[in-house]
């Protein structure tokens, strides 16, 4: 029963993900559109000041976009931040006996 | 001596697998920027191989995951456990080569999990089946994958839109061009790091199993990382040009910000679900990105039906590959259990079905040729999107 009792959607671990995923994924792409903004800015500018403004804002998106690709990387080189396996939790194929116990259990694979 | 010859056949079932996984799910990383026009066809796909073979070395947490903590090492040990897990690699790479010549984006790591639940029933009985882990583990990920990272594509490519109202339509398809190269390489460095170091775990598992590896002191061989990673780059530069225009082309017609927006959704979904523990597929994260970057824009049109049969491929592929997995272990297990007869018997099999798939694909090949756009320019993918459109057009 202890198996039954498992939930089956890791609520907590899905809400994290959705916040995780709006703000680096929309956030990405808003950044990158206000970089391309900030050039389009710069580039039409007579003024030196808008010019200097325009780059200021491309830079500043531009570390943006280049911040969230390292974060992406470290997350790669420290996953997955997960409980280690433990026999309890849901299994896929039940250590029912020998010869063989498929896939007992655990969590990020 | 059978134990060592079906480890070999093991090892190479692996190495097949992780090629079939690699030239099928390219189309994850790259499909939307070769689409675009963004990247070359074999630019796009040799640059995905080496961001691949690279992934492959960055971590090795999924490679232990497997070796150590989804298949107990005691489960596989000897000739008995290396016929289960060749016959589940042999019913994953089976309908990653059935989805391929169909055309239809499916998870790799679905196959793998649908091989090894159906070789294992094939062993040890349907009780051995745990439903709620199924569930829990599959079913109830793949249907939300789709959705977070369809919603989170959607606001992406709206917010986007309202941006570009702003900026000159050309340069913006052009700056939204250049974005999707660093997106859909940072797809390709986590897909490297999770689906190679797959294969590098059942290859450990298998060394594991029969004592040429300790599980106390477990670190995966070196020779083991390079054969995966290679076998998959190779796998991932030989093109999987069929699924790529499906999902590039044939779910809906993408535009550069589109692209930029599914790409970095589905980057950021996948390295999300990895660090919290919670994976989700790549192949279901990156079809929702692209739907939702389809509905995002004003006039964007998602065409059902190919997402239909691809809903359908999902459906079935655990049964379908457990179907294969499940056969291969029967089939094996004709010339008696632990028989290396048996062993070579369904890899040859195997082989045989993939050289008549691969001969069928050629009456309606799809070609590097077919898919580049990289000669349209922003003005011709603009009208190429509004004549895919009804609203608009």
């Amino acid at each position: 029963m202890s198996v039954l009792a498992t939930p089956i959607v890791d609520w907590s671990a899905m809400w994290k993900i959705c916040v995780v995923a709006l703000t680096a994924g929309a956030g990405v792409v808003v950044a990158f559109g206000f970089l391309l903004l900030g050039l389009q800015l710069a580039n039409g500018a007579r003024a030196g000041g808008f010019r200097l403004g325009g780059y200021a804002l491309s830079a500043v998106c531009g570390v943006l976009c280049l911040g969230v690709i390292v974060v992406g990387v470290y997350a790669m080189t420290k996953k997955p931040k997960s409980k280690p396996a433990k026999p309890k939790a849901a299994a896929l194929v039940i250590p029912a006996g020998p010869p063989v116990k498929l896939l007992a259990s655990s969590r990020g694979s | 001596m059978g134990s060592t010859l079906i480890l070999v056949i093991v090892i190479l079932a692996a190495v097949s697998f992780d090629f079939t996984n690699g030239f099928h799910d390219t189309a994850n990383a790259m499909a939307t920027s070769i689409a675009t026009g963004a990247l070359k066809p074999v630019v796009a796909v040799v640059l995905s191989a080496a961001l691949n073979f690279l992934g492959a070395f960055i971590s090795i947490s999924v490679a232990t995951t497997i070796a150590k903590g989804i298949v107990p090492a005691s489960a596989t040990a000897g000739a008995d456990g290396l016929s289960v897990v060749e016959a589940a690699l042999i019913g994953a790479m089976t309908w990653n080569l059935i989805t391929w010549y169909f055309t239809i984006p499916s998870s790799s790591s679905h196959a793998l999990i649908g091989g090894l639940i159906g070789a294992s029933i094939a062993s040890v009985g349907s009780s051995a089946v745990s439903v709620h882990g199924i569930v829990q583990k599959v079913v109830a990920p793949g249907i939300l994958a789709i959705f977070v990272c369809g919603i989170v594509a959607f606001l992406a490519t709206s917010a986007a839109y309202m941006l570009i109202r702003h900026l000159g339509q050309e340069e913006a398809r052009r700056g939204y061009r250049y974005g999707q190269i660093g997106s859909a390489s940072l797809v390709s460095l986590a897909h490297g790091t999770n689906d190679a170091q797959k294969t590098m775990g059942v290859v450990a598992l298998a060394l594991i199993s029969t004592g040429h590896l300790s599980a106390t002191h477990f670190a995966v061989p070196f020779w083991v990382k390079i054969i995966c990673a290679t076998a998959m780059a190779l796998g991932t530069a030989s093109g999987g040009w069929r699924i790529i225009n499906t999902m590039g082309n044939r779910i809906t017609a993408v535009e550069s910000p589109q692209g930029f927006a599914a790409e970095s959704a589905s980057a950021a979904t996948i390295l999300a679900s990895s660090y919290y523990g919670y994976p989700l597929s790549t192949t279901q994260v990156v079809s929702g990105g692209v739907m939702g970057a389809g509905l995002g824009r004003l006039g964007g049109v998602v065409h059902w039906p190919v997402v239909g049969q691809m809903v359908l491929a999902w459906v079935i592929t655990l049964p379908a590959a457990g179907l294969v997995g499940a056969a291969a272990w029967d089939i094996a297990n004709i010339f008696g259990r632990h028989s290396e007869v048996g062993a070579i018997v369904i890899a040859a099999l195997a082989a045989a079905g993939g050289l008549g798939l691969w001969t069928l694909s050629k009456r309606n090949r799809v070609t590097a040729r077919d898919l580049d756009r990289t000669n349209v320019t922003p003005e011709q993918e603009a009208e190429r999107a509004l004549a895919a459109s009804p609203v608009l057009a």
